[in-house]
């Protein structure tokens, strides 16, 4: 008779895995915790100098120098003319809100999940955030031209009778990026101070000790004090997810709201969001690698499973993002209008065309190419190749999007291909400038939450059942 | 009571600390006589305590509330002060007034909340603490107010629940 449906497989030689490769089953004193991160931000070579005075250069000529010659001889000196009234300067707008989300994400929906593998790298995500959206509006103000006229858009009271006209996705905009940006960094303040005081008690002197006391706020971890800040995590956690939602959404209805070609698209509110998660993961992956590379001891943090929670995390992106876009491309093309047809020509046949494939390379092919074998997932450098790519081709989608998609309009005589000119250095500013806040960074607050990673190890524990050790995990909060 | 003194009780792990907190209950100390100061966050029955009162979230709900006026104001309110009439379009734009009035409840939530956190706890607050940093590198800490006259009784109770030390607290400067 036989009993066995299917022959089983022969068990592998090396069938027990070790539970300390986790961080949370691999405890260390609290005290060894606190001085291996505390060791890492007092550790500086003379390479970290050197680099951080070259990125300093680039911030003042590109940020300084170019920026004064743009508003004393106007937006001519950028490539925009019409019909590309929208170039580089929108897109980087965009690119840097979309880099923003990962922050949130990471830190309030894997919270409120309770995904644990999220615990070492929610503070180096948050601060993406908050550093993404000081590019996002620097960019803006660069796009404004007449920068000290920004009042204009503001709700005070005026004697010239201009008022903001909340009609405009211009205005939703305003709101809705200052809301995000004063929120995020909210949250990004509000988990940081238990850590503010570990810094504080762990520093004799010099002026780090009343930098650190003052921004600690005499906090001790009371009851009382833990409940409070606990109740406003958990607050911020829930409330910031729709607003990073809407944020994005609010991004794309600058361009969805208008009757143009390419642009009113009834879709770009949830593809745009999820563009701004691909983007916003896959710069997390290269945030990961690189602290984990260059911060002594973050080896210990930053391990391969929060390498493979990542990898995971931007493949089904990924995903999700080929299934909008075609959403969005189908649509319009099976429509049959005239300008929405001469749209995609130009984008896809155009003599930007190789833009388009790059785009769908870097964003489709590459991720599903080496993001589904675990291995892969787990190596850092791969991760933040792949990482980077990703990012190239929601940059490249942002490009073809604005300059590429205003280029082609109801007006053929207007038609222009853009070129970027006084955006180029510019751009490179931007990214010269997070960089440099983010090193900066590094070496003032604690990129670890110590606390959250001891909270997590102190929940997770090991425990038999049957013949195998499983984990398990205690709700301490 | 007579005259009261502060003592600072250190432990190495929850259970023991739990264990004292027991002690100090038994031996007839008030709940509010008592606090736990600790590096991460403990739930309050993990210790036998009671939970600790927090108004963060009613702070943040009236931050909601007016911030929802606020939003209210600046889509409905201010457009009639100010008329501007654009062709064919209603002067007070209501789908488009719910964007603003979210984006102001959510700011007014979160603004308050974060506000909330730091009155309801007192920060910032620099003045002289009982406090030790053995804190943040993991230990438990508990503070509590007896009778000077019986401070042995509850020392020797908390070193035998397994407290490491317990002595005077001192306020000093964080």
């Amino acid at each position: 008779m036989a009993t066995i449906a299917k022959p089983l497989a022969r068990p592998r030689a090396q069938e027990h895995e070790d539970p300390r490769q986790y961080l949370m089953h691999d405890p260390l004193p609290r005290g060894q915790m606190n001085a291996m991160v505390m060791e890492a931000m007092h550790t500086t070579s003379p390479i970290f100098w050197a680099v951080t005075g070259v990125l300093v250069l680039i911030v003042l000529f590109a940020l300084g120098y170019e920026w004064y010659i743009l508003i004393m001889q106007g937006q001519g000196t950028a490539g925009v003319l019409r019909p590309d009234y929208w170039g580089v300067f929108l897109v980087n707008t965009v690119f840097w809100i979309g880099i923003s989300h990962a922050g949130t994400f990471i830190s309030a929906i894997l919270r409120v999940l309770k995904i644990e593998s999220r615990r070492p790298f929610t503070r180096a995500a948050e601060l993406m955030t908050t550093f993404g959206l000081v590019q996002a509006g620097l960019s803006i103000f660069m796009h404004l031209g007449r920068v000290w006229l920004v009042y204009w858009m503001f709700p005070v009271p005026n004697e010239r009778q201009i008022w903001p006209v909340f009609h405009s996705p211009l205005m939703w905009d305003l709101m809705a990026i200052t809301t995000y940006l004063l929120c995020s960094t909210m949250y990004l303040i509000l988990p940081l101070i238990p850590d503010l005081a570990m810094a504080r008690d762990r520093t004799e002197g010099g002026w780090q000790k009343p930098f650190y006391r003052i921004l600690a706020i005499g906090f001790r971890g009371t009851e009382g004090e833990w409940k409070n800040l606990t109740t406003a995590m958990n607050i911020f956690a829930f409330a910031i997810i729709p607003v990073m939602f809407s944020v994005h959404t609010i991004v794309s209805w600058d361009f969805a709201m208008a009757s143009r070609p390419g642009w009113s698209s009834t879709v770009f509110g949830p593809y745009f969001v999820i563009g701004a998660l691909h983007s916003g993961m896959a710069a997390v992956a290269i945030v990961l690698f690189m602290l984990r590379s260059t911060m002594k001891h973050y080896t210990y943090f930053i391990r391969a499973e929060h390498f493979n929670t990542m990898g995971m995390l931007m493949l089904l992106v990924s995903m999700a993002w080929a299934y909008f876009y075609f959403n969005d491309y189908l649509v319009p093309w099976y429509g049959g209008d005239v300008w929405d047809k001469l749209v995609q020509e130009y984008t896809e046949k155009g003599p930007l065309g190789y833009l388009w494939y790059t785009m769908l390379i870097c964003n489709i092919a590459v991720p599903w190419a080496f993001l589904w074998n675990q291995k892969w997932r787990q190596t850092p450098w791969l991760l933040a190749i792949v990482g980077l790519l990703i990012n190239v081709g929601m940059y490249l989608e942002r490009f073809i999007i604005i300059p590429v998609g205003v280029t082609i309009n109801r007006m053929p005589f207007t038609w222009r291909q853009y070129e970027p000119r006084i955006e180029v250095p510019m751009t490179i500013g931007t990214f010269a400038l997070f960089l440099l806040l983010y090193m900066l960074a590094s070496r003032l607050i604690p990129l670890i939450p110590v606390w959250e990673v001891q909270e997590g190890q102190e929940a997770h524990m090991i425990r038999k059942i049957g013949k195998a050790e499983v984990s398990t995990l205690s709700d301490l909060e | 009571m007579s005259e009261a003194i502060t003592l600072l009780a250190m432990f190495k792990d929850l259970e023991p600390a739990a264990e004292g907190v027991d002690k100090l209950q038994q031996l007839g100390l008030n709940d509010d006589d008592m606090n736990v100061i600790s590096g991460i966050p403990i739930k309050h029955t993990i210790l036998g305590r009671p939970p600790a009162i927090t108004y963060v979230s009613r702070i943040g709900f009236f931050g909601a509330i007016l911030g929802m006026f606020l939003g209210i104001f600046f889509i409905y309110g201010i457009p009639y002060l100010y008329p501007l009439l654009v062709g064919g379009q209603p002067i007070f734009p209501v789908p488009m007034g719910f964007i603003i009035t979210f984006e102001m409840t959510m700011l007014g939530l979160m603004g308050f909340s974060f506000i909330g956190m730091f009155v309801d706890s007192g920060f910032p607050s620099y003045t002289p603490k009982e406090y030790t940093p053995e804190v943040s590198d993991g230990k438990i800490a508990l503070l509590f107010i007896c009778p000077a006259s019986e401070q042995e009784k509850f020392i020797n109770a908390l070193k035998d629940a397994g407290a490491e030390s317990v002595a005077p607290a001192e306020a000093r400067h964080l």
